[in-house]
């Protein structure tokens, strides 16, 4: 089966880390291509991008994480790809775990897949953060009953129903577990995958403790909203 | 109390024609202007025209500031929920066509590399036989023509923002 892939990576700054990161997915093979969205970076970020062989898209304003991966949906989208998978620029994602998201979509006919850091594996996180994603965990369990471990993860595949879906219509701000809602409400069927992830190389988290308290409550808030809309 | 009347009348009337001038320059749309030469109209006779508000009060029952105090600023918290509103929309807005424009200039880039992109379709259909992905034959065509790729136009992009 000759499958299109995309492999969407925002980045905003993340020159040190991104062709690397780029050279890598492209080892994994032809079905992969590598879309960087270029969050209005302002250092090499597009240029290394390029050079290790990226498709870049230049954002020529900075709209945040979820406006660019959209970009990435909206590009996949329109080019016919059959899929789409979701990485960080900062190398928190190895891309020679991306088989294991995409096996499941084709496979079993999933519409997305979750790489989980918690699933069969002790990865640490901040307690401050880990306390958020487990209330952001029981959030779901209560609205949906569903169980997912791994709330906030960024690393996701998409199979193209989703892909068109989000493309249209995806969460500005912290949009990892706002789609994750979404996803469940319209009915697209979410797998976990367990898989491993590297501490940030470079750079640090969006979320810094101050941070934290902030976050709960706007993606809280966004998410009690999402159940009240039709989606 | 007469010249201070005086003064409000003035500033209103200040206001107003201020207002008109950036309607007429196209500083300020039409719609939001309205609400700015209503209110300073409304200053404007108030002011010059003290007697109205014994009217107005004797009209509505409003005796007491803190009563009117209340209501003026119940508009005023709505005109801000409509700016949020109008705010929040253009946004919306904004993020669509910062899109739309990232999506054209790589579309232009891909065109100008010779990548043959048909309708509204990028990519995946080719003239002719088909089946041959464009990023292959955009690099090929690369090669053929001895062009960077797009590290000029990058560079360029950069130097500008």
């Amino acid at each position: 089966m000759d499958r299109r892939i995309a492999v969407i990576i925002p980045a905003y700054n993340e020159e040190e880390t991104i062709g690397s990161v780029v050279k890598e997915v492209k080892g994994l093979g032809d079905g992969y291509e590598v879309i960087v969205v270029n969050d209005c970076s302002h250092d090499a970020t597009a240029r290394n991008a390029e050079l290790a062989g990226a498709t870049v898209i230049e954002l020529p304003a900075n709209l945040g994480i979820g406006g660019a991966v959209q970009t990435g949906f909206k590009y996949a989208s329109a080019a016919g790809f059959d899929a789409c998978v979701q990485v960080d620029g900062d190398g928190q994602h190895p891309p020679r775990e991306i088989p294991k998201l995409i096996e499941p979509l084709f496979e079993d006919g999933l519409d997305m897949a979750v790489g989980s850091r918690f699933l069969g594996g002790a990865y640490k996180v901040p307690l401050i953060r880990a306390l958020g994603i487990r209330v952001i965990s029981l959030f779901l369990k209560i609205a949906m009953g569903v169980s997912l471990r791994d709330t906030t993860s960024g690393f996701r595949a998409l199979r193209r129903p989703a892909m068109e879906f989000f493309a249209r219509c995806y969460p500005q701000d912290y949009p990892e577990p706002e789609s994750l809602l979404i996803a469940y409400m319209k009915g697209f069927k979410v797998i976990e995958v367990a898989v491993e992830m590297n501490y940030r190389e470079h750079g640090i988290s969006s979320i810094t403790p101050v941070r934290a308290v902030y976050y709960m409550t706007k993606v809280l808030l966004a998410m009690l909203i999402d159940l009240c809309r039709k989606y | 109390m007469l010249h201070i009347r005086l003064f409000i009348g003035a500033i209103a009337i200040m206001f107003f024609a201020a207002t008109f001038e950036f309607i007429r320059k196209g500083h300020l749309r039409e719609e939001y202007a309205i609400l700015w030469l209503f209110t300073s109209s409304i200053v404007a006779v108030l002011s010059l025209w003290p007697g109205l508000i014994n009217i107005v009060s004797e009209i509505t029952g409003l005796y007491y500031i803190t009563a009117v105090l209340a209501i003026v600023f119940a508009l005023v918290i709505a005109v801000l929920m409509h700016y949020s509103i109008a705010i929040s929309k253009i946004k919306e807005m904004n993020k669509e066509l910062t899109q739309k424009c990232a999506l054209l200039e790589l579309r232009v880039r891909q065109l100008e590399r010779g990548a043959n992109i048909v309708g509204g379709t990028l990519l995946r259909k080719t003239e002719g036989e088909g089946g041959v992905p464009p990023p292959d034959l955009s690099r090929k065509m690369e090669r053929a023509t001895g062009l960077e790729p797009a590290a000029s136009s990058l560079g360029s992009l950069h130097s500008t923002n």
